[in-house]
C-alpha cells in the first residue's frame, strides 16, 4: 500500500501487521476496563490489518461462530411481541432479561464481519428488520438525534446515555450497510427530517460541526459523513461548506511564516507537529485528526488532495506518529504506539492513496465487494 | 463504607477461554467475581442499596460497561422514590459522582449521567456543580465534554452570571484557550440577546486587547469575526477595524512584490487573513484582497498557499 509512502522506503508494514494481530490474541488484565468494547478493538485492528493487503477472512476464519454469539435478538415484553436486534461489545454483557445491545458495536462488528467477507452471517444470520428497529429505537422523537443504548428493561432511549454526531452517524452507517440509500429508504425507519435538522443545528459560526458552536473535527466528519451516506451534503449552502473547507484547512500545523511565532508562547504548539493536523485551534496535532480532517474536506470537494499539503501530512503520519520498532502509531510523539491511532493514522494513509472509503471507514475494494454479492 | 452480604445470590459466570475467541482478556478473579454478581442481579433487576453499592464497584473497574450506569440510574430512581428526603439521597449520589469523575475525566458517560441526576433532583443547584468543573478545567482547560456539559447546565438553570468572569480568568492564564473563546461567545448568544451599544464597544475593546496583547492567536481573531457579525455591526466597526489588522501587518502593503526573501517579517497573519477576507467582498478593495491572498501564499502562511489560491480563483 501507499505508494508515495513505499518510495520512501517508510513504511513498516510487517510491523504493523504485527501490531494489530498482536491486538486480536491474548491481552492482559490491564484491558479490563476495555472488555465492553471488544468489538472496537476488533475494528481497529481489522481496520488496520486490512489496510496493510492482509488476507483477514482467511486468518480468522475460524473465529466466525465466536463473532455470532455477540449478535443477540431478543422478544420484547410488549403487546407486539416486537423484536429488537444487535450487538453487544462483549459476551460479559449478554445477559438474561436486560437489554445491552448498543449501536457502536453493532456498527463495529457489521463493519468486521464485512472484512471478514462473512457474507453467510449477512445472508442468513442477520435479521436486518429487527435491527433496525433497534436503531430506531434509538432516536429521541423530539431532538432527532440518537442515543447509542436502549434502557435494559423499558427497550426505549436509555435514560443516562447522551445523545450527539456521533451516534447520528453511526446510526446512519448501520442502515446504509442494511442497503439504504434513497430517503424512503432511510424513512422507512427513522425520521429523516428530524435527524437532518439536529445535524444541521451543529453548524458553527466559524464553519465545520460542535457542539454549542465550538467546532471539533471529529464531530465535523460525523455530521459530513452521516449528511453524505443521506445524500444530503447538497443540504448546506455553498458558503457554509466554503467556511469549513476553510476550518478544515487551517487545522493543518505549521512552522513556516507567522506561525512558529508561537512557539514561546503557546504552550500548546510543537513547531515538530508541521503538516499533521490538529481536532481543534490551538491544540496540538494529532494523528486521528489527520484521518477526521482529510475525511471531511474529501466529502466536501473533489480537490481536497490539492487543498492542503498532503506530503506533509505523511510525513507528520510516517515519521513522527509511526512507531517503526513496535510497529503501530501514537496519538502524536508519545513514547507507545496506541490501537486507535493506529487504526486511524493507517486510514488516513490509505484515505490519501484513494483506496479507502472514509465514510463507513474501510478501505473501499472491501465495501464495493460487500455490495456486489449482499443485496438487501 | 458499609459491606453488603451477596452470599444468597447465584452468580452468573461470565464465559472464559473460548476456543475461537478475539481479544480474549487474562480476567483477574476479582474481575471474573464481580461481573458474575453484576449479571446476575442486573438480569433480576434487584434495586436495592447493595445492588447499588455493587455497581460503584463496577463502574470503577469497567466505567465504560454503559448498562452499569443505567442500572445504577434505575436503582436511584426506585430509591428516591420512597425516600423522606430525596434532597440528600440524591446530593449523596453527587458526591459519589463528583470522585468518579475526578478519576476518570475522559469517560463521557459521567456527564449525561450528572445531567440525569440533576433532572431528577427536586432543588438542583449549579452552584453545587461549580468546584467539580472548576477542578475538570483546571486540569484540562480545553476537555470538550467538561465545557458542553458547563454550557448544558448555563441553559438548564438559566444563569449565566459566573460565566464571563470565568473566561476572563481562563483567557488570562492561556489566552489561546480557544474553549474559552467559545464559551465567551456562548455566553453572548445565549445569555445576552440583547446587549446595549455601551456593552458591544466594551466587549469589542476586549478582544481588541486581547489581540494587541498577542496578535498571532487563530482563537481571538476568530472571535472578533464572530462578534462583528452576532453585533450586526452594519459596518461601522469596519474603518477601525481594517486600522486595527493593518497596525500588525507593518509596511508590506506598500512594498515592491518581490521575492519572499525580500518581505519583512509582520506580527500577524490572521491580521493579513481577515484584511484579505474584508477586502475581499468590495469591489473597490479587490486589489487589495489578491495582494493579501498572495503575501499569504507565498510568505505568511506558506502551508496554507493552495488554499489561499483557492480563495483568489473565487475573487474572479
Amino acid at each position: 500500500m501507499c505508494q508515495v509512502a513505499n518510495d520512501l522506503r517508510k513504511v513498516v508494514s510487517n510491523k504493523h501487521e504485527k501490531f494489530f494481530e498482536r491486538h486480536l490474541q491474548l491481552l492482559p488484565s490491564s484491558h479490563q476496563g476495555h472488555d465492553v468494547n471488544r468489538m472496537a478493538i476488533i475494528f481497529y485492528s481489522m481496520v488496520g490489518l486490512s489496510v496493510f493487503d492482509v488476507d483477514v477472512p482467511a486468518k480468522y476464519k475460524d473465529h466466525l461462530g465466536w463473532m455470532h454469539k455477540h449478535y443477540i435478538k431478543k422478544t420484547l415484553d410488549d403487546v407486539d411481541n416486537t423484536e429488537i436486534s444487535g450487538f453487544v461489545g462483549s459476551l460479559v454483557m449478554d445477559v438474561p432479561n436486560a437489554i445491552t445491545i448498543n449501536l457502536a458495536n453493532t456498527l463495529f462488528a457489521l463493519l468486521s464481519s464485512i472484512m471478514l467477507k462473512d457474507y453467510e452471517f449477512f445472508e442468513t444470520i442477520l435479521d436486518k428488520e429487527s435491527l433496525l428497529r433497534f436503531v430506531s429505537r434509538c432516536q429521541l422523537p423530539n431532538r432527532g438525534s440518537f442515543v447509542s443504548c436502549l434502557d435494559y428493561k423499558t427497550n426505549f432511549a436509555s435514560p443516562v446515555d447522551s445523545d450527539d454526531l456521533r451516534f447520528c452517524y453511526i446510526a446512519v452507517a448501520i442502515l446504509y450497510i442494511c442497503g439504504c440509500r434513497s430517503k424512503e429508504d432511510f424513512d422507512r425507519y427513522i425520521d429523516t427530517e428530524k435527524l437532518l435538522e439536529y445535524v444541521l443545528e451543529q453548524r458553527c459560526r466559524s464553519g465545520a460541526f460542535g457542539t454549542h458552536n465550538e467546532p471539533h473535527a471529529g464531530y465535523t466528519s460525523c455530521a459530513l459523513s452521516t449528511l453524505a451516506l443521506l445524500s444530503s451534503l447538497e443540504m448546506l449552502s455553498d458558503e457554509f461548506k466554503e467556511d469549513t473547507i476553510t476550518w478544515l484547512v487551517h487545522r493543518q500545523v505549521s512552522n513556516h511564516g507567522c506561525m512558529k511565532l508561537e512557539d514561546n508562547s503557546n504552550a500548546t504548539y510543537d513547531q515538530s507537529d508541521d503538516g499533521g493536523f490538529q481536532g481543534r485551534e490551538n491544540k496540538f496535532a494529532d494523528t486521528c485528526y489527520a484521518f477526521w480532517c482529510l475525511n471531511s474536506l474529501q466529502l466536501l470537494t473533489d480537490n481536497w488532495q490539492k487543498l492542503c499539503q498532503i506530503e506533509l501530512t505523511e510525513n507528520y503520519l510516517l515519521n513522527r506518529a509511526q512507531k517503526t520498532l513496535t510497529g503501530g502509531f501514537s496519538k502524536n510523539d508519545e513514547e507507545d504506539a496506541d490501537l486507535y491511532h493506529s487504526c486511524l493514522g493507517s486510514a488516513a494513509l490509505a484515505l490519501i492513496e484513494g483506496k479507502f472509503n472514509g465514510e463507513l471507514c474501510i478501505p473501499q475494494k472491501i465495501f464495493n465487494d460487500f455490495c456486489k454479492r449482499c443485496h438487501f | 463504607m458499609q459491606e453488603y452480604d451477596y452470599s444468597d445470590i447465584t452468580p452468573l459466570p461470565i464465559q472464559t477461554g473460548l476456543q475461537d475467541e478475539l481479544c480474549q482478556i487474562m480476567y483477574t478473579d476479582e474481575y471474573k467475581q464481580l461481573m458474575g454478581l453484576a449479571r446476575a442481579m442486573l438480569s433480576a433487576n434487584e434495586l436495592s442499596p447493595r445492588a447499588l453499592q455493587l455497581t460503584s464497584r463496577i463502574i470503577d473497574v469497567a466505567p465504560a460497561f454503559y448498562t452499569m450506569w443505567n442500572y445504577r440510574f434505575n436503582i436511584i430512581r426506585h430509591n428516591v422514590a420512597g425516600c423522606d428526603d430525596a434532597v440528600s439521597y440524591l446530593n449523596k449520589e453527587l458526591d459519589w459522582l463528583d470522585e468518579v469523575t475526578l478519576n476518570n475525566p475522559k469517560n463521557y458517560q459521567i456527564w449525561s449521567y450528572r445531567q440525569s441526576l440533576l433532572k431528577l433532583h427536586p432543588s438542583p443547584s449549579f452552584k453545587r456543580e461549580l468546584p467539580v468543573l472548576k477542578l475538570m478545567i483546571d486540569d484540562d482547560s480545553k476537555n470538550y465534554h467538561v465545557w458542553s456539559y458547563r454550557k448544558w447546565c448555563c441553559l438548564f438553570f438559566s444563569d449565566f452570571q459566573h460565566e464571563l468572569a470565568y473566561t476572563n480568568d481562563l483567557i488570562d492564564a492561556d489566552i489561546y484557550n480557544n474553549s474559552a473563546w467559545t464559551h465567551r461567545m456562548f455566553y453572548w448568544t445565549n445569555a445576552k440577546r440583547v446587549a446595549s451599544e455601551v456593552e458591544l464597544a466594551d466587549e469589542l475593546q476586549f478582544v481588541l486587547d486581547k489581540i494587541q496583547l498577542v496578535p498571532q492567536n487563530i482563537s481571538s481573531w476568530t472571535y472578533l469575526r464572530g462578534f462583528q457579525e452576532l453585533a450586526h455591526d452594519a459596518g461601522q466597526w469596519n474603518d477601525k477595524l481594517v486600522q486595527f489588522a493593518t497596525s500588525f501587518i507593518g509596511n508590506v502593503f506598500s512594498l515592491p512584490v518581490n521575492s519572499p526573501q525580500d518581505l519583512p517579517e509582520i506580527e500577524s497573519s490572521y491580521a493579513l487573513e481577515f484584511l484579505a477576507h474584508r477586502w475581499s467582498v468590495d469591489s473597490s478593495t479587490r486589489e487589495n484582497a489578491i495582494r493579501a491572498y498572495n503575501l499569504l501564499a507565498t510568505k505568511y502562511d506558506p502551508i496554507r498557499k493552495n488554499l489561499w489560491q483557492h480563495k483568489l480563483k473565487n475573487l474572479n
